[in-house]
C-alpha cells in the first residue's frame, strides 16, 4: 500500500498516483513481529500472504527478509476494485486446503483505515476474533492468551486454535531486515498464484465481488492557519488564553 | 420502510453519549429507530433508549454480557435484527463496535462502512464520507448492492440530544452460548470515574516531552481542574508512564473535541490522524518545526514545565 507517511495529494476525486512509495502497512509489520516472535519461541513457521498486484512481491520479499519462512503471493491487477468484503472472500479462496494456527494481521490497513476484512474472513472461515491486541502469552498448541484493548480496559481473553489476530502497533517494535536476511530471502520460497487458478468467479471479483464502492476521493478539509507565539511562557500562554477565549469561545 | 438498529454501548452501568449521539442523529433524519441493549444488569436503561426514541428495545441482560465478547453480541445483535427486521444496523467506532461490525455485517453476507464521520440517508440510499490513509483522504463511499446497511460511526460527529426517559417497549433476547471458542477472563480496568476520550468536550494530552510519570502527574491537574479528560500520545503509553487507554490517535482513541491541548507532543502521524479533527488545538512544544504547530489553532513554543502553571492560573481565573 501506498505510504501515508508522505503526502499524499487528492485531485480529481482520486488519490494521485504519481510519488507514492509502496509499503508494507506499518501495522501489518507489527503483526509479522508478532508471529516471528511466536515461532521462536515455541516453534514452526511464518507464510506471509498477500493478494495484489506484481509490486506486492516486493513487500513479500521484505517480509521473508525480517525472518518469514515463504510467501504466497495471489496475483491480482485490480484489487484496488474491491472492498473489504470482497477480500475477505478471495481471502477465504486462497487458504482453502491450506493448514494454519494462527492468523495475524494489522488492525486495519493504513490506506483504507477500514479494519473490516480480518473480522469478515473470521466469520466466512468460521474462526474466532480478537482484535485490536498489545500483548499476548501463554501460547501453545490449542490455544493463545490475548490482551485486547477494549472501550473500559484491557481484555484477558483466552482463544482457541486456530483462530484469528489483529494487533494494535503498540503490540511491539517490528525488527529490520538485516543484510543477511536480505540475502536469505531470495532463496526463500515464494510461491505465486493467478487468481485464475482459485476458482473464483467473474461475480466475486473487483466491483462485482464488493458490497461497498468508492465513489471518489476527497482532500480532507484543511485546517485555518493557526497564531505562533514565541517568547517568554508567562506572556505567550496569556496571550493564547485570552485569544482562546474571545475567537473560540473557551470555557465561556 | 427504513428502519435503523442502533447497537446501544454501555459504561457503568449508563448508556454512553456516543449511542445518544446516534439516536438523536436518527431523530432528526425522521428516521424510525429501535435499540439493541447487551450487557449484565442493564435493562433500567431500556427507557433512556427509549426517551430517545427508541420504538422497541431488544434486552440481552446476562451476567455473562457484562464484558464484550465477539461470539454472545454477534449473535444477539443477529437475534435483534431478524426479529426487527431493521433496514440498517448502526454501530458507534468503538473498539467494541470495530470488532462487531464487520462480524455482524459478515454473518448477514453484506458489506459495512467503517468509521464514517459523515452520513447522508435518502431511504436505505447512503452516501457515507470517511477518513482515510491516516486523515490525509476522505472517501466518498456508498453501498453498491441491495441488502441490510452496516455502518459504524465515529464518537462526537452528532450531538446528542438531552430527553427524558419513556416506558420502553421492550423484547428480551434469549442468551445465546457463549465462549465455545473464546473465553474472555476479565478486563483488567485501569482506572475509573475519569473522563472518557470519546466522550470529553476538553481533551488535555501529554507527550514525550513531559519526559515521564512524574511529568504526566505534573500535567494531570490541568486536566482535571477543566473537567478534561486526560489523554496521552504513543509514546507517553509505551513507555509505560500512563495506561494505553489514555492514548490518543489511530492506534489508540480517535478523538474530536472542542478543545485539545497537546503538550509536549510532537505529532507522529498516527497521532495527528486521530486528534486533527478536534475543533480548537492549542499546542504547546519546545521545538518550533514540531508537525503538531501544523495543526494547532494557537501553537506555543517554549517549555511546557513553564506554560502549564501559568495555563492553570489563567483556567482558575476563567473559572472564577
Amino acid at each position: 500500500m501506498p505510504d501515508v507517511a508522505l503526502n499524499i495529494k487528492v485531485k480529481d476525486g482520486a488519490i494521485v498516483e504519481e510519488g507514492l512509495s509502496y509499503v508494507i502497512s506499518s501495522w501489518d509489520e507489527t503483526a509479522l513481529e508478532a508471529a516471528l516472535q511466536i515461532t521462536e519461541d515455541v516453534g514452526g513457521e511464518v507464510t506471509l500472504l498477500t493478494i495484489g498486484p506484481d509490486k506486492a512481491a516486493e513487500s513479500l520479499r521484505k517480509g521473508l527478509a525480517m525472518g518469514a519462512h515463504k510467501a504466497i503471493h495471489v496475483k491480482y491487477d485490480e484489487a484496488k476494485e474491491s472492498d473489504s468484503f470482497a477480500f475477505a472472500k478471495i481471502l477465504q479462496k486462497a487458504l482453502e486446503g491450506r493448514n494454519y494456527d494462527l492468523i495475524l494481521t494489522g488492525k486495519q490497513a493504513q490506506d483504507t483505515d477500514a479494519g473490516l476484512t480480518a473480522p469478515m474472513l473470521a466469520e466466512f472461515i468460521s474462526l474466532p476474533q480478537v482484535t485490536n491486541i498489545i500483548r499476548f502469552s501463554d501460547v501453545s498448541e490449542e490455544s493463545i492468551t490475548l490482551y485486547r484493548k477494549g472501550d473500559h480496559g484491557t481484555e484477558v481473553i483466552d482463544m482457541n486454535l486456530p483462530g484469528i489476530v489483529t494487533v494494535n502497533d503498540s503490540l511491539n517494535e517490528p525488527r529490520l531486515a538485516s543484510m543477511r536476511g536480505i540475502m536469505m530471502a531470495k532463496k526463500k520460497p515464494l510461491e505465486e498464484i493467478e487468481l485464475d487458478s482459485l476458482d473464483i468467479p467473474a461475480e466475486m471479483r473487483g466491483k462485482q465481488g464488493s458490497m461497498t464502492n468508492v465513489l471518489q476521493f476527497e482532500k480532507p478539509e484543511t485546517r485555518k492557519e493557526g497564531q505562533t507565539f514565541e517568547g517568554d511562557e508567562a506572556d505567550t500562554v496569556k496571550q493564547a488564553m485570552d485569544l482562546l477565549v474571545s475567537e473560540s469561545k473557551f470555557l465561556a | 420502510m427504513t428502519k435503523i438498529l442502533i447497537v446501544a454501548e454501555i459504561k457503568n452501568g449508563e448508556i454512553k453519549k456516543n449511542t445518544l449521539e446516534l439516536f438523536s442523529f436518527a431523530k432528526s433524519q425522521g428516521l424510525e429507530s429501535e435499540a439493541v441493549l447487551l450487557g449484565s444488569d442493564v435493562s433500567g436503561q431500556a427507557d433512556v433508549l427509549a426517551g430517545q426514541g427508541a420504538s422497541t428495545v431488544y434486552i440481552g441482560d446476562d451476567a455473562s454480557l457484562e464484558i464484550y465478547n465477539t461470539e454472545q453480541y454477534t449473535s444477539l445483535v443477529i437475534d435483534a435484527l431478524q426479529q426487527s427486521q431493521a433496514t440498517q444496523v448502526w454501530l458507534t467506532s468503538s473498539e467494541m463496535g470495530r470488532d462487531l461490525t464487520p462480524r455482524v455485517a459478515a454473518r448477514q453476507g453484506v458489506g459495512a462502512l467503517s468509521d464514517v464521520t459523515q452520513l447522508e440517508i435518502n431511504v436505505d440510499e447512503i452516501t457515507a464520507f470517511r477518513p482515510c490513509m491516516a486523515t490525509k483522504a476522505v472517501q466518498k463511499c456508498e453501498f453498491s448492492k441491495d441488502g441490510l446497511r452496516v455502518i459504524s460511526i465515529r464518537s462526537g460527529i452528532f450531538s446528542a440530544e438531552e430527553t427524558a426517559p419513556a416506558p420502553a417497549n421492550t423484547v428480551t433476547l434469549s442468551i445465546p452460548e457463549g465462549h465455545s471458542q473464546l473465553k474472555v477472563r476479565e478486563v483488567q480496568v485501569e482506572e475509573s470515574d475519569e473522563v472518557e476520550l470519546n466522550e470529553a468536550s476538553i481533551i488535555v494530552s501529554a507527550g514525550r516531552g513531559v519526559g515521564g510519570v512524574e511529568g504526566c502527574e505534573f500535567v494531570r491537574p490541568l486536566a482535571n481542574e477543566l473537567g478534561a479528560a486526560f489523554g496521552a500520545s504513543r509514546a507517553v503509553c509505551d513507555a509505560g508512564w500512563l495506561p494505553h487507554k489514555h492514548q490518543v490517535g489511530q492506534t489508540g482513541t480517535m478523538v474530536n473535541p472542542d478543545f485539545y491541548f497537546a503538550l509536549g507532543i510532537s505529532g507522529a502521524i498516527q497521532h495527528l490522524a486521530g486528534m486533527s479533527g478536534s475543533k480548537v488545538i492549542v499546542a504547546v512544544n519546545k521545538d518550533p518545526d514540531a508537525p503538531i504547530f501544523k495543526v494547532a489553532d494557537y501553537g506555543i513554543v517554549g517549555d511546557l514545565f513553564k506554560a502549564v502553571p501559568v495555563l492553570r492560573e489563567e483556567v482558575g481565573k476563567l473559572k472564577g
